[in-house]
């Protein structure tokens, strides 16, 4: 990213008057002259699954951030500041989100948000709630409902020692701390696992999800209160397993 | 069950009252999402319950992905297609289907019948007239 040396002198002037002023119309300026290397920096990670649009607003918002945080006075150049700020909000936006196929950032928002949706209205009914009712109090339509549905299928495969799915009203802790320590159903779990030694080889968390949907035939909202979690969350573990169990049976066996 | 309002204007006449759906894809599992899709829009029209809807989804995915495991091996020149007939009932909803494959119907897993078993009401997989067909039905709370 070369700049003409007037250019580079324009933007440090600008960058110097927005460290003292703080106006928002000269870092709005900024930022537009700085496109170029947000782009630059979020085309660098295409091909891993995310929409390119959605890098760059990614990619964005690192460039807003170096443009509040640099210090005119260290002397450095700007795109030697704000390079490793964006590229930091690219890897940690792959590292928070996960999500490993193109899922639009509104479907992703969604998502995320059912899983509040869907847990309020199971209180308050008693009951799973049905399709439209989870539509009107999310103020979206039904198609989009479905959509979000969908959208777990997509999240990646993370380690369960990976934060838990932001989706739950709590602060993100580990996966692993909100496995019930001394459930019974885990003795049980195991004992299951002759019936297929693939399950052994899922996270814990998963493996109780498993069992508790296919062999006591817990419903998910069950499920999700049961293991204090979200039912989203729920919905989303079980559909990972599945795909974990169907890739491991693949690599073991050849199918008939 | 279902709200008033929102929903009047996305149903079109007549789905409701046991239309078929039918839907034919290449037999290839990236199409397995329109499967879903589709059973899922069912289902919530019926007033099915997110858990149901996900029960539905989940299982003929399951089914489905099985059988799809077979045709991949069966190399022929002409890409084959999987057909699906989605029926509702007043309450349930029957989805039969064929994926193009042919022969003796193959044996599912003891975790895969394990995990229909538990979503479904209904399910098997048969060979009629030498075509693979496989039937799973979903009954609604009431």
């Amino acid at each position: 990213m070369a700049f003409e040396a007037t250019d580079r002198h324009e933007l440090r002037a600008k960058l110097e008057e927005y460290a003292q002023t703080g106006d928002k119309g000269l870092r709005d300026e900024i930022v537009a002259s700085q496109l170029g290397l947000a782009e630059y920096l979020a085309r660098r990670f295409k091909n891993r699954g995310e929409p390119i649009e959605d890098l760059i607003q990614v990619a964005l918002l690192g460039l807003l951030k170096a443009v509040e945080r640099f210090d005119p006075g260290r002397g450095l150049e700007f795109s030697t500041f704000a390079t490793p700020t964006i590229v930091g909000e690219l890897k940690r936006h792959f590292r928070d989100k996960g999500w490993a196929v193109r899922v639009p950032r509104r479907v992703q928002e969604l998502h995320l948000r059912m899983g509040t949706v869907v847990n309020n209205l199971s209180q308050e009914l008693g009951r799973s709630p049905t399709i439209p009712e989870i539509a009107q109090r999310a103020e979206v339509s039904v198609d989009e409902v479905l959509e979000a549905m969908e959208a777990g299928r997509a999240y990646r495969f993370s380690s369960i020692d990976a934060p838990a799915g932001d989706d739950d009203d709590r602060a993100p802790s580990p996966a692993a701390a909100q496995l019930g320590e001394d459930d019974t159903g885990l003795e049980e779990v195991e004992q299951r696992m002759l019936l297929s030694p693939l399950i052994a080889s899922l996270p814990k968390r998963e493996q109780m999800i498993i069992h508790l949907r296919f062999f006591r035939g817990m419903t998910q909202s069950e499920i999700a209160a049961r293991l204090g979690i979200s039912q989203m969350h729920v919905s989303r573990l079980l559909a990972r397993s599945l795909t974990q169990l169907r890739d491991r049976a693949g690599a073991e066996a050849a199918p008939s | 069950m279902v709200g008033e309002g929102r929903e009047q204007e996305e149903r079109p006449e007549g789905l409701d009252t046991g239309g078929d759906v039918r839907l034919t894809v290449p037999a290839a599992p990236e199409y397995l999402r329109l499967v879903r899709l589709t059973a899922a829009g069912l289902a919530s029209r019926l007033g099915f319950t997110f858990d149901e809807v996900e029960d539905l989804r989940i299982a003929v995915d399951e089914l489905c992905f099985h059988l799809l495991g077979d045709v991949d091996d069966e190399l022929t020149g002409e890409p084959r297609r999987m057909a699906l007939v989605y029926s509702a009932g007043p309450d349930s909803i029957t989805i039969t289907g064929r994926t193009g494959a042919t022969g003796d119907a193959p044996e599912p897993s003891d975790l895969s019948e394990q995990i229909l078993d538990a979503l479904v009401d209904e399910h098997e997989v048969s060979s009629i007239d030498g075509m693979i067909t496989f039937r799973l039905k979903k009954q609604r709370e009431p």
